[in-house]
Parts: C-alpha cells; structure tokens; sequence
C-alpha cells in the first residue's frame, strides 16, 4: 500500500508509463495519451509513473477540480505518482505482478489499507505451463477448436493444477498427460504470470524442462505439435503471453 | 518500515493533519525506496517555487498545507521563482503570473521557509556541514552538497522535501547509507578546467552514462566548478552524488583499482556540445545556471568593464540570488550597462516561453530544459563567447 483507503469503481487502463503532466488534464481528467479516456472516478491502472515531478501536482488539480481517480493500481510505485497520491488522498496499491491481470471496463473493488484488490466477476485459476526443451527448439501443441481455452492456439504443456498438487508435480503430471514425455527436474522456473480470458483470470506458472529423447505422443488434447526455434514463437498465433514466457524461460532469438 | 512512538503518533494524527500527511509521504516514499527506518536532518532545500512549474495543483497544495498549519522544524530555503519581485514587468510578466507567484512565495514563508530563493543556497543561505543528514529537492543543489561538501541527500521532491521539512525527518535509505555512496565508475578526465568545461564534462557523463556514481580523476573544481558539473550531470543524467580524487571530502574513502576507467576528452565534449548548440542566432543570452557566485558576478564585470554592447535586438539576463545581488552593488552597476541583473530567477524556471523563442546560455543544465520547459531553441558556449555576440 502506497496510500490508504477504499474504493470501488471501473478499471481504465493505461497499458504504458504514465506521465500526469502532459498525459492527463488537471482540470477536466481527459486522458491526453493511449486510447484516451477519463480518469475522473475510476480506478486508473498503469504499470508505473514516469516524467515531470510536477505530475503529483497535476493529481493535486485533479483532486481539486473533483475529477481525481477512485484509485491507482501500478505495477510498481515511483515517486512521483506516489506522492501525488498522498497529498491528493487517492487509495494507491502497488507491487501487483501484471497490469495484465485487469481490463478496462472491470469494476474493481480497492482496499490499500488491507492491501487487497478484487476483480468483481473474475476467477482466478492456477495452472503451470511448461517449455520442453530438445537440442535448441521448444515444443508447441496445438489445441483443437473444441478446446475451452483460447482454442485453436499454439502453447506451450499446460494445465489446471489439481487440489493438493504441486505446482511442480503439476507441471510433470501434465506433461506426462499430453505427450507421454518422462520430464525430470526442471531446470528453470519462473513466477507466475497473469493472463486474462473473459471473465477468467489465469495465474500461470511457467518452467522449463530440458530433454534430449524423442518426439511427444498427444493425447486427445491436442492435435499437433512443432519444435520451434524461441525466435519463431512470435510469429505463431499463440496463448497470450506465451511469447514473453518463452523468452524468459529460453531467450528469444539465440539457438541454446 | 520501523517507526517510533513519537512517529507513530504523527502518523495517527495525533499531532494535526499537516503533519499527518506529511508523514504519510515520508513513509510511503520510503516504503518504495525499502527504507527501514526514519532518520533526522538538519536542513531542507525545496523546489517547486515557480508557479510556472507548479500550475494550479500546486498552489492549492500549498493554500492547504498552510491552513492545515504546516510549519518547517529545520532551516529551509527555497528554488529560485518564476520572475525577479521587484523587477518581474522587465521581464514580461503578466499581472495575473505576477499575482500567482507572489501568493506562493508568501505561502511558502508562512511555513516558515526563508524566502530568498535561489539554487545555489550552499553559498550562503543554507550550507550543510559534512555527514549532515538533509532533504534537498533542486537536483544541481544537492548534488552539490552530496559531492562536494559530504552531506547526505537523496533526490527529493518538491512535496517530499516540504514533507520532510515539517517533520524534520526523512526516510533513510540510497545515499544516506555508506553503501549508495560508492563509486561505479572512473572517468579520467581530460579538460582544460575552466567552468565551462565542467559543464560539458558533466553534459558527457550524462549522455554515456545517465546515472551511477562517477569518480573523476584529472580535475580539481572550485566551488564556481563544481556547481557547473553538478548541475550538468543532474540535468543530462540524474546523477545526485560524484567524487573527485583529491577534492571531494570522500573520494578518499574508496578503493577505485578495481572499477571501469571511462575516458572523457576533446570528442566526447565535442560531442556534448554539439546537441547543446542547436540555434545560431539568438533574442536572450541568460547567464546563471545555477544561479551566479559572488565571484562570477567579479568576473563577469571585470570581462564587460570598458566594452559596450551593440546589439540591441539581444536582451541579456544576469540571474542570482537577492543576496549575491545585495553584496556586489559595483559589479551590478557595470553588468546593468549590458542587460538586467535579475534576482531569486531564472530563464528555466520564468515564463520565457512566448516572449522569445531562442536563448543563449553557458550553462548545460539550462541547454537541456530550454527546449523542453521553455520551447527555447537553445546556444551554450562560454560566457566570454556568449557576451562577444553583442559586442
């Protein structure tokens, strides 16, 4: 928590750095950059404040001219948003791990006194995705139309983790599931990524296992799979966020 | 973050809401930065003084801190403002600017902030001894202390330092701890060491490296020196803290044989000068800043005694504190022969915009804001070069 207290409202978001001086009108609460908008009671989501200290001030206007945000939702404080919340009492929460977890138009329900946000609607699910490493490429499968989840995408080995399990043995049970691959220790993991799907919020955890044997056998959850070099993962229509994933697990463009 | 009673009870309003909010800055700021622990200072410099800057928000944020009955606990200064007091119609003020600031200045003197305001307050108005603990705002001045005399500041805010004024204390961590104050890097310094040179030495730094800790070999700057490297490298990068081996009171501490040696010489400050110097012809020539010693102001009159001006189409602005001003009645009397010796201003922080569109000036910090704060196409030489054009 930056700046306490309560507030519920509809999400605007941001999706870049945010400057108030120049990005947004003290008086009126316009929104000067990205797809606009007005920050006027709602609850503003950004990843991070940037530019002119002068900018806290510009959130003192707002406040003034009563056209300030319900809240601020950052991925990470900086000082100058930080204080503009204080000294113009704006609920402020930040550390959250994605702004990617909210979409505009969510009503979201803010308590930086108890440092808790709640998307009202929204589900969280917990499940793992693995990259399966063989000599440089990774292993994608192809999930049919009839699939629930963002069907007919390429992904990485994925899937719910089960009650009790964890998120490792998750992750092996999967694996074993839908390509019948022995995968052992993994050999990177990385903390969970948030993707959003309707009214359901993904909480991912991705790891990579590395193997050197044959090719998968797929189960009826998927129908085909490629070994692709990371750099080629842009390029195919994927889960959301599988690209930035892989490039963490792996690296983008080099050959390992 | 650890607080003590005493700060516990601010926190909990239990000594009025001025300092209730601004407790609730200073923890939250160190709640970003992973401060520990709360820590006392001796001193405070703020910014945020020109209404120019500070808009609206800002002097409604000040209104209400006053009548919440916000009061300093340690000496503060303040920024230089928007126009000169007494003189702002000379510099084409409007009515309604001049009403503006002068409400702000008066409201930052009823917190009991002294009011001459100026950049350069280590000179005089508020000097800092060494290992003092202070919460400076105006990014030239606190690397200066930072550097130069050893006392310990971060990069505040303008509310932040205000925030830390009322309580007298700030949130310790970055360069009040001992580990934040090493060096990252060495740079062999090749210059011819005059102040001009600092700035583009300063200007170079910023643009290789933005930030980090540099410490210079190869130069020895005065006070008119180091304040043009401070503010330089405060405005190309965000340098808050340097060390020079053999001037600086801490450069001593440190064991530097095993950091990267940087050199910067003839190309790099070729290089500096080139994206300072965008327009060749100029309406004012702005010297001073940071604001001008009492030794510049010398300089400067013995450079100009017995010349003349002959470009009249070139205004030229001298700017310093009201103090400096005060002391040095004789240089004054030769540097109005050429332009308007202007007190507690500058040309970043008064509203040029709109009254002229080119500006000269020596100082590097200034060559950085004035395109972006004040749409200035912007000249940066010498002082001896600059004056030479209207000669």
């Amino acid at each position: 928590m930056i700046a306490g207290g309560k507030a519920r409202g509809e999400v605007l978001k941001i999706s870049e750095p945010l400057s108030f001086l120049g990005g947004v009108d003290g008086s009126t609460g316009e929104v000067r950059v990205g797809s606009g908008g007005n920050v006027a009671g709602k609850i503003l989501v950004f990843p991070s404040g940037k530019g002119s200290t002068v900018g806290s001030f510009v959130m003192y206007d707002l406040m003034v001219h009563g056209k300030q945000p319900a809240a601020v939702i950052n991925e990470s404080a900086e000082t100058i948003v930080a204080t503009g919340a204080v000294i113009s009492s704006i609920p402020m929460v930040d550390s959250i791990p994605s702004i990617g977890m909210f979409c505009d138009g969510d009503t979201v329900a803010v308590d930086a006194d108890a440092g808790t946000i709640e998307i009202e609607g929204v589900q969280c699910r917990v499940c793992v995705s693995s990259a399966i490493v063989r000599g440089g490429k990774v292993l994608m499968l192809k999930r049919p139309e009839r699939c629930r989840s963002f069907p007919g995408r390429w992904s990485l080995v994925s899937g719910k983790v089960e009650e009790g399990e964890s998120l490792e043995s998750a992750a092996r049970r999967e694996i074993a599931e839908e390509t019948r691959i022995e995968a052992g220790i993994p050999s990177k993991s990385l903390p969970a990524v948030y993707v959003r799907e309707g009214n359901t919020l993904w909480e991912v955890h991705p790891f990579r296992f590395d193997i050197s044997g044959g090719d998968p056998v797929l189960n009826d959850e998927n129908e085909d799979f490629r070994w692709v070099l990371p750099g080629e993962v842009s390029s195919m229509n994927t889960v959301d966020g599988t690209s930035e994933v892989i490039s963490k697990l792996i690296g983008r463009s080099h050959p390992i | 973050m650890d607080l003590t009673k005493a700060e516990e009870a601010i926190l909990n309003g239990e000594q009025g809401e001025g300092r209730q909010k601004a407790m609730e800055l200073v923890t939250a700021l160190g709640k970003i930065y992973g401060a520990e622990s709360l820590i006392d200072i001796t001193s405070a410099h703020l910014s945020g003084a020109s209404y120019k800057t500070i808009g609206d928000g800002g002097l409604k944020y000040l209104e209400d801190m006053v009548s919440g009955g916000a009061k300093v606990s340690v000496p503060s200064t303040l920024n230089p403002v928007g126009m000169d007091r007494e003189r702002w119609k000379e510099m084409h003020i409007s009515e309604h600017f001049a009403g503006k600031q002068l409400r702000i200045i008066d409201l930052y003197g009823r917190m009991g902030i002294r009011t001459t305001c100026s950049c350069t307050p280590y000179t005089g108005a508020n000097v800092p001894r060494f290992g003092d603990h202070v919460a400076w705002a105006e990014s030239s001045a606190l690397s200066f202390v930072n550097s130069y005399i050893g006392a310990r500041t971060n990069r505040e805010g303008g509310p932040g330092a205000l925030a830390a004024a009322i309580l007298g204390k700030t949130a310790n961590y970055g360069l009040h701890l001992d580990e934040n104050r090493k060096p990252t890097a060495v740079i062999d310094a090749d210059i011819d060491g005059s102040v001009f040179s600092h700035s583009l030495l300063g200007q170079a730094y910023g643009m290789l490296k933005g930030k980090g800790v540099p410490y210079f070999r190869g130069i020895k700057p005065g006070i008119e020196e180091a304040k043009a490297l401070s503010a330089a490298m405060a405005a190309s990068g965000s340098v808050a803290l340097y060390h020079v081996e053999g001037t600086t009171p801490e450069a001593g501490r440190f064991d530097v044989s095993e950091l990267e040696a940087i050199p910067i010489g003839k190309k790099e400050l070729e290089d500096a000068y080139s994206k300072l110097n965008v327009a060749d012809d100029i309406e004012l020539i702005a010297i001073g800043c940071p604001h001008l010693t009492e030794k510049e102001m010398h300089d400067i009159a013995s450079f100009l005694r017995g010349k003349k001006k002959v470009r009249d189409d070139i205004e030229i602005w001298f700017c310093t504190s009201a103090e400096v001003r005060a002391r040095c009645p004789e240089d004054v009397r030769i540097m109005e022969q050429f332009g308007k010796v202007l007190a507690d201003t500058c040309m970043v922080v008064a509203p040029i915009e709109g009254v002229f569109s080119r500006t000269g000036t020596n100082s590097a910090k200034a060559g950085n804001y004035l395109p972006t704060l004040c749409s200035q196409k912007a000249m940066c030489r010498d002082i001896s070069a600059l004056l030479g054009v209207v000669m």
